[in-house]
């Protein structure tokens, strides 16, 4: 059994503040759960122009109560694979949790376009699937649990990327004014 | 700045950060794709494999890198 997941957003920033945001997007008040995020290899692809990133982002107490019992560590461990070509301004992200992935893996698929009919704004589609191989009953709860969280969780790190995107804007804003620091959100 | 898994790599990380991320709008999105930061990066990404390593997550990583999300994807460059 296997739930999915899909959604369609816009964002009214640019495609270049949306993905800068993308980097920037932790810490925000939307993700205190979110202890540490790394780079652990990145490089532009010399064939295609592209730039290719791995994270490693740690999250702490994403239980519910009830999956507390059989879960000993409560740190997460998620990587987040991305993929920018400034060309054709796509970028695409891929996140899975490679911890507790065998009560339930997690894989998000994320797609930032220039909405076509604003150049302003950005396009982001959100693919999600979860797969639990549990059992002991317990796999359609899981899943149905990992669906419902990942609705709310994705709503959180809308209003998180919204903060960021904000904030960038002040900061560029004031830039104009007095040379200011963008980058250090 | 967000934190890094290595207590100690915190510095290094947003060294590397700022240079990236002024290096990524400044340069990269503005068509010159020549890396800037790979020195500070070196030492950074020494750094946090090093804590990788001793928060035993090492293996799970490898494991989880082995599968390229995007070996199958032509669509970003299109």
């Amino acid at each position: 059994m296997v739930k999915l997941f899909q959604h369609t957003f816009k964002y009214e920033y640019n495609w270049d503040s949306v993905t800068l945001a993308f980097w920037l997007r932790y810490p925000n008040p939307f993700a205190s759960h979110v202890e540490s995020v790394d780079v652990i290899d990145r490089y532009v692809d010399p064939k295609t122009g592209s730039l290719r990133t791995t994270r490693l982002i740690m999250k702490r107490g994403v239980l519910p109560k009830w999956g507390q019992g059989f879960i000993k560590n409560p740190e997460a461990y998620i990587i987040e694979e991305s993929i920018i070509n400034p060309k054709t301004q796509t970028m695409i992200t891929r996140t899975k949790n490679i911890t507790h992935a065998r009560v339930m893996q997690v894989e998000e698929w994320q797609t930032f376009r220039v909405d076509p009919n604003n150049r302003e704004f950005t396009q982001v589609k959100t693919e999600a699937k979860f797969v639990s191989k549990f059992g002991w009953g317990l796999t359609e709860k899981l899943e149905g649990f990992g669906l419902k969280r990942f609705t709310d969780s994705s709503l959180k790190s809308r209003k998180g990327m919204s903060y960021i995107l904000e904030r960038i804007r002040e900061k560029q804003l004031l830039r104009g004014r007095k040379l200011m620091n963008v980058y250090s959100i | 700045m967000s934190q890094s898994i290595g207590v100690n790599c915190n510095e290094l990380k947003k060294e590397y950060d700022a240079c990236f991320n002024r290096w990524y709008s400044e340069k990269f999105l503005k068509g010159d794709p020549k890396p800037e930061c790979e020195e500070l990066f070196k030492k950074y990404r020494d750094c946090v494999l090093i804590a990788v390593k001793q928060k035993q997550i090492d293996k799970l990583l490898v494991e989880a890198r082995k599968d390229d999300p995007f070996s199958s994807i032509t669509e970003v460059n299109k």
